[in-house]
């Protein structure tokens, strides 16, 4: 794996405000559904948080994404607001997709998040597809484009990747490789040693980088944007990274050897993080500042959304087909 | 105010739990985070944190009743 330099401060202080409101999202959305005031299936990001932060600190707002059902930590990086986000978890009007799409569905174009999809793998060709209409009307937009190890295993991604290579198409696909997919280890799973070598096989730009370094995930993630916003194609990143909770909610993780967990939440990203910041002088005052404030955000959009309605009955009629079902 | 203690939804499929232990007594001070009680589903059984820190008021005791999500088994105030 590459080894990098640190990035900015402003840059890393960037990174962990976004990381940090995620981790503390994670907590909230387990102890409300863990208290049963949110009945919603959730799939845990708290061990991720830093991979999505420091990608999405490399791209701009109006930049796509396309993101898989673990995607609350790729949302809330991307800058989604949480009012909406949490509205929508909970299945309400005032969320994103007014209720309709629940926590499986997440969009929100206003901020790039054309879509999260339910199903392993099939991000990438919709993400091919955002990509090729950035080509077409010149818009020097990216997209990134997030899936599991599992997903590498999908006929979708092969045959995405290789068109997106082919066309070279201005898509950075990020491959969050936390090791399982859902209850199995990537050892029974995949056949290659690497997802890295998957995208050099079929001759994509490919790098693996430690996902919760934020300086080399962020470095990592500039050069993939750089170098599809330049017009040279797309890059495959594997960002190396865990998951310290279930595969949903409710799984205690039982096929993860207790030593693995145990190592890689000693190496949780996220304290590691907070301590580069206190090293490059800015004062735990500050730090202590940001987490209060993203607290604060937290603390409103759950109530936000328990406070709101679900949407009335006769709405099935609007937002499914492009016109209105009769009553 | 109050924090609600109810059974949870933990999967897919799951539309009731069998409350099977509190891990702590009934008037006891709690800490977010810490397992409060043991709830079975689905040929498993695990430990349920506290959505909150304060006292604990046990309103359902465990009696290896089945109950359906969302049921309030007790409050944190």
């Amino acid at each position: 794996m590459a080894s990098t330099d640190m990035v900015d401060k402003d840059v890393l202080v960037d990174i962990f405000t976004r990381a940090d409101l995620i981790m503390q999202s994670d907590i909230k959305f387990r102890q409300m559904i863990g208290a049963g005031q949110l009945q919603i299936v959730y799939y845990p990001v708290r061990g991720q948080e830093v991979v999505s932060s420091a990608m999405m600190a490399a791209v701009n707002q109006d930049d796509y994404l396309v993101t898989i059902y673990r995607g609350l930590h790729d949302q809330l990086a991307k800058g989604i607001p949480s009012k909406e986000l949490w509205a929508e978890f909970a299945g309400k009007m005032t969320g994103t997709c007014k209720g309709k799409g629940g926590p499986m569905h997440i969009t929100h174009p206003a901020t790039g998040v054309m879509v999260t999809t339910g199903i392993v793998g099939s991000g990438i060709p919709i993400a091919n597809g955002l990509g090729l209409a950035s080509q077409l009307e010149k818009d020097g937009k990216v997209t990134v484009c997030c899936f599991g190890d599992g997903a590498t295993n999908i006929g979708a991604f092969h045959e995405g990747l290789n068109m997106a290579q082919i066309w070279k198409l201005p898509v950075i696909f990020l491959c969050q490789n936390n090791l399982y997919g859902e209850h199995t280890h990537m050892r029974d799973t995949t056949g290659s040693a690497s997802i890295k070598q998957r995208g050099e096989g079929l001759g994509m730009r490919s790098v693996q980088v430690n996902g919760n370094d934020a300086s080399a995930m962020y470095t990592a993630a500039k050069e993939a944007v750089d170098h599809a916003r330049a017009g040279n194609g797309p890059t495959l990143i594997e960002a190396m990274t865990f998951r310290f909770h279930g595969h949903l909610l409710g799984d205690t993780s039982h096929y993860i050897p207790k030593e693995e967990m145990e190592q890689a939440k000693k190496d949780d990203p996220m304290p590691i993080l907070r301590q580069q910041l206190l090293d490059l002088q800015i004062s735990e005052a500050d730090v202590a500042a940001i987490e209060a404030k993203n607290a604060a955000i937290i603390e409103e959009a759950a109530q936000f959304a328990l406070d709101s309605d679900y949407p009335p009955g006769d709405e099935y009629r609007i937002d499914v087909l492009d016109v209105e079902i009769a009553a | 105010m109050a924090t609600e203690i109810r059974i949870p939804k933990l999967g897919f499929s799951m539309e009731s739990g069998i409350l099977a232990e509190w891990l702590v007594e009934d008037g006891a001070e709690v800490t977010a985070g810490q397992e409060i009680y043991a709830l079975e589903n689905e040929k498993s059984t695990q430990e349920v944190e506290s959505p909150a820190s304060g006292k604990l008021k046990i309103i359902v005791q465990a009696d290896g009743e089945e109950y359906p999500v969302g049921e309030l088994i007790g409050t944190i105030e």
